[in-house]
């Protein structure tokens, strides 16, 4: 008895650190939630403000501004979310089906690469390239193509936002697949082709069965970054002349409170956000457990 | 008319000094003294009564020296892109901090540096998010300053400010007919220590390039018309090659117009053009007859938008127009023919244009409206504020009121090869009329009519003016009276001095020589209570839909669907509001 | 596997080999493009006819960075940051995971504390509130300010419970028995097993550390103090002018040198090119045991 309490104490130790850090970092700054709630003086502090109730929320649910920035978020998460499965696992399915093994490795190690790389690195290449004198106007100038002004237009950049980091991301995230691939009995192959199977059978009755749960499993539990359209991402590469279909919630959020001295407009659109991530989070995890068995935690 | 209004302040001006520093600027003031006592500030004239007491007053508050060495915080927006600061100096110690140390003991502390702009103005909010100003720190916008001070953070510097404020600042603040100080205040007590710029750094002037005109036998321009037609030659006759712009755009932070809240130093702007429809976007109008109309939502914009979009849709306008990071690269490059900008904008703005081209014939011309009247808009009084925090010292506060002090009186003194933008706090201010003053006396020097001699006056509200006068019969050795000055005119040999010249007789010409027909105020250049809440995404609304209209984006019904939106969104409640003022 | 050798099923395989080497070189052409634009003269970078070549030779660019103090200042803070961002996060994980892979009935207050860590996941104050906290603490311009105030990375935190996990149960209980306290085990017997875990998380912590970028804009008072994406943030994407003032456009000239810029990035990227592929093989199975995305 005496010493199962002492385990209990010791694990209790090892949390602490952790817990402590989560206490400093995050918990202490959530009272500053409270400004969603006030017409926020700073200074008279989270205290000394007028309260006003859901005043915040009515104003914010009136500007269309906001709902153009939800409607921003959502496409381009949402569309982030589809390709960022469909890409990586057509990529996996084509990979696999290449049979030198070194050039297979060899590609591998390649398309990790961009996931690597920071978005304040990309953006300035893919600035570059995008520029008036990029490379995309100089190749179209070979074919007698005029020069565009890429980044600034508004029609372009949801586009460029969603295929870069489908770009970025495709090899990273072809690796489960790529390892769930691993998985699949090679025995289930052999059997096929004795049954007169080609190729493009084996992938459809073999290959995608037996990947298609991961995809389920991926696709629910990216549930919870449907307004994640990736704050980095748009940060680096946007300018004023794409607001209209390229600001996204954070970056909306991000403007408000540092440069339009906006904390409690701010505030209240950063706890919606969380509200509804939260919310989707957990229905995510309770699905995955129901339907996939899936246990997150 | 103007020069009416100038003698009386100038004269108050040297009499206030003249009293406070017991003596000190005697030199040229003998010339009027009875006009003084009805403008000058109410604390100028106290002191003057008991000149004699030997306790420190006026002037010699204004440069006093602590005894004791008084540190000032301060936070600190720097250039990224500058090269001018020497090995081993800092934000915290160079020149300007020393100049401060040695010559008023005032010890400066940078508690923080930033990138001018967003960097910095994020810098700025946080500060105040968190209640942490330092000492002193430079609100580039009036929203930064209204937002500290109606958080309760700034120094009620009303009675400091007439204490310590030099009798050179006083009579730059009242050369705006007391506007600075209600435009430095809230709620009636002053809070910060403005910028004040001269009234035509809000005046826009279309510069062209002349030889270019000569070149293709084009007559100087006067109406949107000729604009027109003057860039279609360039655009056809390409002098520059492929490269040829006809007229340049904003860059990607730039603007397509000066507004309420950016009403001066605005270049690469269409501004002229939608003068000469006579419409004022971005302004808040006084229609007279106690309504008021907001520019911007004017439908005679519509024919303006129009015009720029066919222009824009021709090929008229630079179609990397919202996208540059510097629109006066091309004109430095030689490619550009024409743009807008204030007078400042030339010679100054674009020095190494003439560098490149010795022969680039740059002239500013106004921009006349059909029947051949001159409208104008006029500025704000300053952009940016000096902000000192509450819990700051008296003697800090004093220091800071000292530096700008030192900083009016002593700018022109300083070495510029390092930056002038490593002063600490510097918020700039000169006297409203400055510019074309300076413009209309350089040419009575290089006439002859008055000698440079003339000016010398330490004291005066214009502070470079005599530095000028001596030095324009050098820059300009090829002046002939009754003929425009052409670009072969000047000498280059010092550069600073070139550029300087070219601005001030040139740049500055439409304004000091041509009777302005409407001039127009906005009924506020600040934000109100509920601009304060929703301007920014009106703002950024009408921003979009203009920009749309002109690159052909958007047609031009764009601009009926805004005018409601605009309306419905809040724009109609801060008319009532702007009428208010009224 | 059994091959078949249809004139179909080898066109596939060209094509196949020929897509896959284009998608490849896509993610090696921004590389070798900031490449050939560091080697580039200064002017044929500006100008844009620098495309898959370098165009003028020219080292230039990498002599003007061998003189620039702050790039290598914040070259440094990223380094020191990365490691000790990475260290840290690594034992507190370590520890905090171990407790958490048990079951309820071996750590009560298990489920609780999930949902906590859930909750702060999800929910913050705002950048406002987190800033005036880190700067109470008086960590601005500290390295700890960089280190801690991302706060607790979740994901990883998930990943390595699943790992612990999946560990076989057999080698603690055998441990239990021989007199282990939950420390002993927990580094003497879980931590060996775990290199997999442990190396995809350094790589995961790693990368984030070295390129988070907007911390060191807001925690810290000044370009002596930014880490090096922060540095590249504003020197390179960053150098928008707002409303341009006499003095500024009198700077301007020297404004532009893409050459000078792309070798910038192209430094920075180097510690990531140096890494990644040798903690790739672990990394793949690490994610595989976690199994779930950020």
């Amino acid at each position: 008895m005496k010493k199962r309490i002492n385990v209990q104490f010791h694990y209790g130790l090892m949390v602490a650190p952790g817990l402590v850090w989560l206490l400093l970092f995050s918990i202490i700054p959530m009272v500053g939630i409270v400004m969603a709630f006030q017409d926020y003086n700073p200074g008279r502090g989270y205290w000394g403000s007028e309260w006003v109730g859901l005043e915040n929320f009515e104003y914010l649910f009136s500007m269309s501004d906001a709902r153009q920035v939800m409607i921003n978020t959502l496409i381009i998460a949402v569309s982030k979310m589809v390709l960022n499965l469909i890409i990586p696992l057509a990529f996996a399915l084509l990979l696999n089906e290449v049979r030198l093994v070194r050039y297979k490795k060899l590609i591998q190690t390649i398309v990790y690469l961009p996931h690597f790389l920071s978005w304040v690195i990309l953006a300035s290449i893919v600035l570059s390239i995008f520029g008036y004198r990029g490379v995309v106007n100089t190749i179209g100038g070979w074919f007698g193509a005029e020069g565009r002004i890429w980044m600034n237009s508004a029609s372009f950049f949801r586009p460029l936002v969603i295929w870069s980091d489908v770009w970025k991301e495709f090899g990273y995230n072809a690796v489960i697949f790529l390892a769930a691939l691993t998985g699949i009995n090679p025995n289930l192959y052999e059997a096929a082709a004795i049954d007169g199977a080609g190729r493009w059978k084996s992938i459809w009755h073999i290959t995608l069965p037996g990947l298609i749960s991961t995809v389920v499993l991926l696709g629910v539990l990216g549930l919870g970054s449907v307004l994640n359209a990736g704050f980095d991402q748009i940060f680096n590469l946007y300018n004023p002349m794409v607001y209209s279909t390229g600001d996204i919630l954070d970056t909306w959020v991000y403007r408000m409170g540092l440069w339009d001295l906006q904390f409690s407009l701010a505030t209240t659109a950063g706890l919606l956000k969380s509200v509804v991530s939260f919310v989707l989070i957990v229905s995510s995890y309770i699905m995955a457990y129901k339907f996939a068995d899936y246990r997150v935690f | 008319m103007k020069k009416n209004l100038i003698l009386p302040l100038i004269a108050a001006l040297l009499v206030s000094s003249f009293a406070g520093c017991g003596g000190g600027g005697a030199s040229s003031t003998a010339s009027s003294s009875t006009p003084a006592a009805t403008s000058t500030p109410a604390s100028s004239t106290a002191e003057a009564s008991s000149p004699a007491e030997g306790e420190a007053s006026g002037d010699d508050l204004a440069f006093r020296k602590f005894d004791e060495p008084v540190d000032v915080h301060i936070g600190m927006k720097v250039s990224p892109i500058d090269t001018t600061l020497p090995a081993g100096d800092s934000a915290e110690d160079n020149q300007y901090t020393r100049y401060l140390r040695d010559n008023y003991n005032i010890n400066v502390i940078v508690d923080w540096t930033a990138a001018e702009g967003n960097d910095y103005n994020q810098k700025v909010s946080l500060a105040i998010a968190s209640d942490s100003l330092p000492d002193g720190l430079v609100a580039d916008d009036r929203t930064y300053m209204v937002s500290a001070a109606k958080s309760d953070m700034l120094y009620d510097i009303t009675d400091l400010f007439q204490k310590y404020a030099s009798s050179q600042v006083k009579g730059i603040m009242d050369s705006t007919g007391g506007r600075a100080y209600d435009h430095a205040g809230y709620n009636g007590r002053m809070v910060s220590l403005p910028h004040v710029s001269v009234t035509s750094d809000g005046v826009h002037n279309l510069n062209v390039r002349k030889d270019w005109l000569e070149q293709y036998g084009l007559e100087v321009p006067k109406t949107v018309d000729d604009v027109e037609t003057i860039a279609r030659t360039f655009m056809k006759e390409k002098p520059a090659g492929e490269n040829t712009i006809g007229i340049t755009g904003p860059s990607k932070s730039g603007l397509l117009y000066s507004n309420f809240l950016n009403s001066s130093d605005i270049t690469h702007s269409y501004d002229p053009i939608f003068q000469a429809y006579d419409v004022y976007p971005g302004y808040w109008l006084d229609n007279g007859d106690g309504t008021v109309s907001y520019g911007s939502i004017d439908d005679n914009m519509k024919p303006a938008l129009e015009r720029l979009a066919s222009w824009y849709a021709e090929g008229l306008i630079d179609p990397e127009m919202g996208t540059r990071d510097n629109s006066t690269e091309p004109v430095n490059a030689g490619y550009a023919g024409m743009w807008c900008g204030p007078w400042w904008s030339l010679g100054y703005g674009n020095g190494d244009a003439f560098v490149n081209d010795p022969t680039a014939n740059w002239q500013a011309y106004p921009i006349f409206t059909d029947d051949g009247k001159w409208n104008v808009h006029m500025k704000t009084i300053g952009k940016t504020f000096c902000m000192i925090s509450k819990k700051t010292s008296e003697d800090t506060a004093a220091a800071i009121i000292i530096m700008y002090n030192a900083l009016v009186r002593d700018e022109a003194t300083f070495d510029t090869s390092v930056a002038i933008g490593w002063y600490p706090l510097r918020v700039v201010a000169a006297a409203a009329d400055e510019v074309d003053y300076t413009a209309n006396e350089l040419v009575k020097v290089l006439n002859g009519e008055t000698e440079p001699e003339d000016y010398n006056d330490p004291l005066s509200i214009y502070k470079l003016l005599y530095q000028d006068v001596s030095k324009v019969r050098n820059v300009v050795p090829g002046y002939e009276p009754g003929r425009e000055l052409n670009v072969s005119d000047f000498s280059m040999d010092n550069l600073g001095d070139f550029k300087r010249m070219y601005a001030q007789l040139i740049g500055s010409r439409p304004y000091a020589s041509t009777t302005v027909d409407k001039a127009v105020y906005s009924v506020t250049y600040s934000l109100t209570e509920t601009m304060e809440k929703r301007w920014s995404n009106l703002k950024k609304m009408e921003d979009e839909v203009m920009l749309k209209i002109i690159t052909g984006q958007s047609d031009i019904s764009a601009f009926d669907e805004f005018k409601t939106n605009w309306l419905s969104q809040g724009g109609q409640e801060i008319l009532d509001e702007v009428k208010a003022l009224l | 596997m059994i091959r078949s050798k249809s004139f179909s099923s080898r066109l596939f395989d060209i094509v196949n080999n020929v897509v896959m080497f284009l998608l490849a070189f896509s993610c090696l052409y921004p590389l070798w493009y900031a490449f050939c634009l560091s080697i580039s003269d200064k002017s044929a970078a500006n100008s844009g006819i620098v495309t898959f070549y370098p165009v003028g030779f020219s080292l230039a660019s990498y002599k003007e960075i061998m003189g620039d103090i702050k790039f290598f200042n914040s070259f440094w803070i990223s380094i020191q940051r990365t490691v000790l961002g990475t260290v840290i996060t690594l034992l507190v994980l370590i520890m905090m995971a171990y407790p958490l892979a048990k079951s309820k009935l071996e750590f009560k207050p298990r489920n609780i504390i999930m949902w906590i860590i859930l909750f702060c996941m999800v929910f913050n104050g705002g950048q406002i509130p987190w800033y005036i906290t880190v700067k109470n603490y008086g960590l601005i311009d500290s390295i700890w300010g960089l280190v801690l105030s991302g706060s607790l990375p979740v994901f990883n935190l998930i990943l390595m419970m699943n790992f612990f996990r999946s560990l076989p149960k057999d080698l603690e209980e055998a441990a239990v028995v021989d007199g282990a306290g939950p420390w002993r085990i927990l580094f003497g017997i879980v931590v060996p097993c775990s290199v997999p875990v442990l190396a995809t998380i350094v790589l995961f912590t790693g990368v984030y550390h070295w390129n988070e970028f907007f911390q060191g804009l807001v925690l810290t008072t000044g370009d002596a103090h930014y880490p090096l994406q922060t540095y590249i943030k504003q020197m390179v994407v960053n150098i928008q002018t707002t409303n341009l003032t006499k003095d500024q456009i009198m700077q301007m000239d020297k404004l532009s040198n893409k050459s000078l810029d792309a070798a910038k990035i192209f430094i920075a990227m180097i510690p990531m090119l140096v890494v990644y592929p040798f903690l790739q093989r672990y990394f793949v199975s690490g994610i595989m045991l976690g199994a779930v995305k950020e």
